[in-house]
């Protein structure tokens, strides 16, 4: 989760994986496996030969995902602070709901979680609306749509952070670009500015805008590919039963392109469901707890106040957040793969 | 001509042996009379001192000096880390607590050193009385924690009043500020003035074609909780009693809130103030945005460069106000310094290296940067020095600075968990000045926060 906890998270799974491989040394020294092998039932080979090969795998992600996951849900029933490791890792049954019971009255927690859920209904569903929009119209570029496409993607290449810091510079009440415009074309005064990641709703609007304009493309683009490979047959066969556009769209186009679309609103609620750069640089969480999400208020309890207990415990709200999320789209998806 | 040579050399050698090697020596010992440098008597040939420090322009030319310190006693320092406060706040805890200690020398901070208390040497074992005696006794007092000095300091900041000379010298601004408010324009030096003239420069200058706003802060973080704390103090309040319970919500608590609350809400202070840290508000400032407002004294040099900052030779300092306890000054402050990990590999060397990094030359040539000495050596010679400067400043700069220093400096509460609780409670001091939360409801809110806090970090058991 945060970088102390990794430290002791991969010690931790060093000292795994080393007593592992002392131990399957130790095994293959000792047992003869061509032997055992030859025990097994030859019916049987086929079904066990293929568990077999996958045993490294589970015992990696159980390394890398399970062991980290279940540390912090055991981080998350005790008052751990780094700063008093030996006097607060410790877990007792009687206080073990403490930091939950804490959220569920901790009214920025309730308020992280409302703006998380609306940071990411808005922004995943907007891009979605600009995404298939220009996919349709780029789909229909008969010159130059490689350019296009190329343009399209400038705002994915740049890193995260570094978009906060211009939307932040954009947004700045001083010096931002927003409000110079509108001082310049005397829509505001000078001496009046617009504190627009201050003021409530505008700050939220802001991260919105920020988030959008970097990841739009990346669903247009999904989208784009989506439209591209679906049959031309489809849209011949109902040209000559005289559907227009918006029939062909709405009976072709948006039922066969709905595996698409759902892969593209997995990735982008799973994205955004952990949105947190863009937000620490632009308003890391404030003013007043007003852009709060949960990742920006995990991490400001983790890392600057040394309280990993209950950023494990606002941690496990958002792990769930995401899985909720999956779980509902992916139902979606397979319910979409209808056979025309 | 072998023998004119050989005389030649003989000669070169006796006046070298009369004169002295140019070297090592040489370098380090500095004009007779002049500041001394410390820590360089001892041979550490062979040994490297590792160095995790605060990063930054103003911090960085101070370690300059180390090739000295290297060229003369053989040791080798490497810096481990360098990074901001926060940064290396965050980079000492992590390998205090992780046990994964990788340097001999480290940054440390008046505000800061209650966290690290468990994990740093007693300074006194490494440094004798009369070494220690130079250093601001007020500051090594606020750096003993249950007896154990935890720190060397390096230099100190503290704010003083920074305000316009243009605006308060305006005579039309005097009359007219007498008549409305019944008493002089002056620089403030009571908070409640400093809400009369924030009120006054705001409303008097925003038809013109530079208006001001009257005076700002920092607006979140420490820096918000920490600018709270000092009018807080001068209301006479305090964050905790002597049981670490939480008492900012009473009268004192409430006034300063309101206080602030009140600037914000009436546009006394800019509106972005709750996204402003040090370098916003040092810009607005240094751009003629504001009338009047308390500030470290780092930025002396930079306010005064015409040709970064409209304000160059048109502001004056001066001491912090008083407010409602009547005698006490606000003087929230702090001293960057040096301590040496338990787990450090070179404890004796680590010492030596700090005794140069503290000594009377090193911190002379780092006061010339602007920054503030913590030795009384120091001082003396700077203000004696200060008189020759055509700066009209610069002598009652330092008068000041050491005035402020020695009787208005206090610093954070001493506890480990200064910074967990300025998080806790600076979002909800921001929410009582945006007006989401009344101002009785928001203290008693964060109250019940830290008590919440304290008690998880066992303060109570």
């Amino acid at each position: 989760m945060l970088s102390l906890l990794t430290e002791r998270f991969s010690s931790g799974v060093f000292v795994i994986m080393n007593a592992f491989t002392q131990v399957m040394g130790i095994i293959w020294r000792l047992l003869p496996f061509g032997y055992l092998w030859n025990l097994v039932p030859y019916d049987r080979r086929r079904t066990i030969f293929p568990l077999l090969l996958i045993v490294p795998t589970v015992i990696i992600i159980l390394m890398v995902v399970l062991y980290p996951l279940g540390y912090s849900v055991y981080v998350s029933f005790t008052p751990l602070n780094m700063l008093r490791y030996e006097k607060t890792f410790h877990f007792e049954q009687s206080t073990m709901w403490r930091n939950y019971e804490r959220l569920k009255d901790d009214e920025i927690f309730i308020r992280s979680l409302k703006n998380t859920i609306l940071f990411l209904a808005v922004t995943v569903n907007t891009e979605f609306v600009l995404g298939l929009l220009l996919s349709q119209l780029m789909a229909r570029v008969t010159w130059g749509q490689g350019l296009l496409r190329t343009i399209l993607m400038i705002p994915m290449m740049f890193a995260p952070v570094l978009v906060g810091f211009q939307f932040a510079w954009f947004f700045n009440a001083s010096v931002g670009l927003v409000n110079n415009a509108m001082t310049s074309l005397g829509l505001m005064q000078l001496n009046d500015p617009k504190p627009w990641l201050v003021d409530k709703p505008t700050g939220m609007i802001a991260l919105m805008i920020a988030s959008i304009w970097m990841n739009v493309p990346i669903m247009t683009i999904i989208l784009l590919a989506g439209t591209l490979s679906l049959p031309n047959e489809l849209y011949e066969a109902a040209e000559v039963d005289g559907a227009g556009f918006l029939n062909q769209f709405r009976h072709i186009t948006l039922p066969l392109l709905r595996p698409f679309i759902l892969i593209a609103l997995t990735i982008r609620s799973l994205d955004v469901s952990r949105a947190y750069d863009i937000v620490r640089i632009m308003t890391n969480g404030g003013p007043a707890h007003r852009t709060e999400m949960i990742w920006t208020y995990a991490g400001r309890m983790a890392i600057r106040s040394n309280r990993y207990g209950m950023a494990s415990a606002i941690s496990m709200a958002g792990v769930i957040l995401g899985i909720l999320f999956t779980l509902y789209l992916f139902r979606q998806l397979v319910k979409s793969r209808v056979v025309y | 001509m072998r023998k004119k040579i050989g005389l030649l050399l003989a000669v070169l050698l006796i006046c070298s042996v009369i004169v002295g090697v140019p070297g090592k020596q040489s370098t380090v010992r500095a004009q007779d009379d002049g500041p001394q440098y410390a820590g360089l008597d001892k041979d550490l040939s062979g040994i490297t001192i590792r160095f995790a420090g605060i990063g930054g322009q103003p911090y960085e030319a101070m370690y300059d000096s180390f090739k000295v310190f290297e060229e003369a006693t053989g040791a080798k320092v490497e810096i481990v880390f360098l990074g901001d406060g926060f940064e290396i706040d965050r980079y000492l805890k992590q390998n205090y607590a992780a046990g994964t200690v990788d340097f001999d020398v480290a940054w440390n901070h008046t505000s800061f050193t209650a966290q690290y208390v468990d994990f740093v040497e007693d300074m006194r074992q490494y440094f004798t009385e009369e070494e220690l005696a130079p250093f601001s006794p007020a500051i090594l007092d606020a750096a003993t924690i249950d007896g154990k000095l935890t720190l060397i300091p390096r230099h100190a900041d503290i704010s003083a009043m920074h305000y316009r000379t243009d605006l308060f010298g305006n005579a039309d601004y005097q009359a007219q500020f007498e008549s409305e408010y019944g008493y002089p324009l002056a620089p403030p030096t009571t908070i409640a003035e400093m809400y009369d003239m924030a009120e006054f420069f705001t409303n008097v200058t925003k038809d013109t074609d530079s208006p001001v706003y009257g005076t700002q802060f920092a607006g979140k973080e420490e820096a918000l909780a920490g600018r709270f704390y000092e009018l807080l103090v001068a209301n006479g309040g305090n964050y905790f009693n002597e049981d670490w319970e939480p008492i900012f919500d009473n009268e004192a608590g409430v006034a300063t809130a309101q206080w602030m609350r009140d600037l914000y809400e009436n546009g006394y202070i800019p509106p972005d103030t709750p996204n402003n840290i040090w370098p916003e508000v040092a810009q607005n400032f240094c751009d003629g945005k504001v009338a009047f407002y308390l500030e470290w004294y780092g930025w002396y040099s930079y306010f005064q460069d015409p040709n970064s900052c409209a304000v160059a030779g048109k502001f004056g300092l001066t001491r912090g106000p008083v407010g409602t306890a009547g005698d006490v000054h606000t003087g929230w402050a702090g001293a960057h310094a040096f301590s040496i990990p338990k787990d450090a590999e070179n404890k004796e060397a680590a010492a030596q290296l700090i005794k140069f990094l503290t000594s009377e030359r090193v911190a002379y040539e780092e006061s010339q940067l602007g920054l503030l000495a913590v030795r009384g050596d120091v001082w003396g010679r700077l203000i004696a020095e200060a008189g020759a400067s055509e700066d009209p400043l610069a002598v009652p700069r330092l008068e000041l600075a050491q005035q402020q220093i020695a009787e208005d400096f206090f610093t954070p509460p001493l506890f480990a968990d200064w910074i967990s609780f300025t998080d806790l409670w600076f979002p909800t001091l921001q929410s009582i000045m945006l007006g989401d939360v009344s101002v009785e409801e928001g203290l008693a809110q964060a109250v019940e926060e830290t008590t919440g806090l304290m008690e998880d970090l066992g303060y109570y058991d």
